[in-house]
């Protein structure tokens, strides 16, 4: 037995077309999954953003310390109190800060940073830094 | 120590580039540790280098002792690098311990210029910059 006949005879026609309905299935579902593909790839592009809130509650967290004036700095800022009064107001940063070294003040750097930071000091909006007063007086009551 | 693509992405200056112009930028940064009191620039000397603040705090003097504080990541040292007649405007002290990026002013330069698209979104907000701190750099400050 040859030909067509063999194939009716061994059910070829109906085995035939179950393969490939599942060729074509597979070949569907294969194309779908990469339709998909790009959906997938902006999520893992985007994964950051989905971080990001959680980092910023940390950063809140974090910055709410820096506020607050540590015994160092105030007792640094009546040091610096009195160099600026001799400087007089408004004064520049530099000026402050070659003064303070040649006075020996340790670590003037960071003390007038944190000066900065805890805004005892603050900019004039002309390019020079005044005294908080206010600040000051606060944290007098504050001890 | 180099410079990731992630890092990079974060930062103001860079979001607007896409994956490939941020490897080329990439290429030529460096992460940098400074140490309180390390002067990066100083003003009227050439512009070599470029920095971008990753952590720390800075101060940036000028003419006539006219200063501002940096205390933010992606703050940006040196904008003169890509500006004529590159030098530096400032000078500017670490006021704490920080890491900074640093690339060479000539690559930087080479970069903006070699690919337009680039340069266009880096200089567009370089300029932004550059308008915010004209007071300090030129002294045209209403006295």
């Amino acid at each position: 037995m040859f030909g067509f006949e063999a194939i009716i005879a061994h059910n070829g026609w109906g085995i035939s077309l179950v393969g490939i309905s599942i060729v074509f299935t597979g070949l569907i579902l294969l194309a779908l999954a990469v339709a998909q593909i790009h959906k997938i790839i902006e999520l893992w592009d985007k994964r950051h953003r989905f971080k990001k809130p959680r980092q910023k509650k940390e950063k809140k967290e974090a910055t709410v310390p820096d506020l607050t004036v540590s015994q160092d700095v105030q007792r640094a800022s009546r040091q610096f109190k009195l160099l600026i009064e001799w400087i007089g107001e408004p004064f520049p940063l530099p000026k402050l800060l070659d003064l303070s070294e040649k006075c020996g003040l340790s670590r003037p750097h960071s003390t007038i940073n944190e000066l900065v930071k805890c805004e005892l000091i603050i900019p004039d909006g002309n390019g020079y830094f005044i005294w908080n007063k206010e600040k000051f007086r606060d944290l007098g009551k504050k001890e | 120590m180099s410079t990731d693509i992630q890092t990079l992405k974060s930062l103001d200056l860079f979001a607007d580039l896409n994956f490939g112009e941020l490897e080329k930028i990439a290429s030529l940064m460096h992460m940098m540790k400074v140490t309180e009191g390390e002067v990066l620039t100083r003003k009227g000397e050439p512009a070599r280098t470029f920095f971008i603040v990753l952590s720390g705090n800075f101060m940036l003097s000028f003419k006539k002792d006219r200063s501002f504080t940096l205390h933010n990541k992606g703050n940006i040292i040196g904008w003169s690098t890509v500006v004529t007649p590159f030098q530096y405007r400032g000078t500017a002290i670490a006021l704490t311990d920080g890491l900074v990026l640093s690339m060479p002013g000539q690559e930087f330069l080479r970069l903006i210029q070699s690919d337009s698209t680039l340069g266009d979104k880096i200089m567009r907000k370089i300029n932004k910059i550059v308008s915010e701190r004209m007071p300090y750099t030129t002294g045209t400050w209403k006295d």
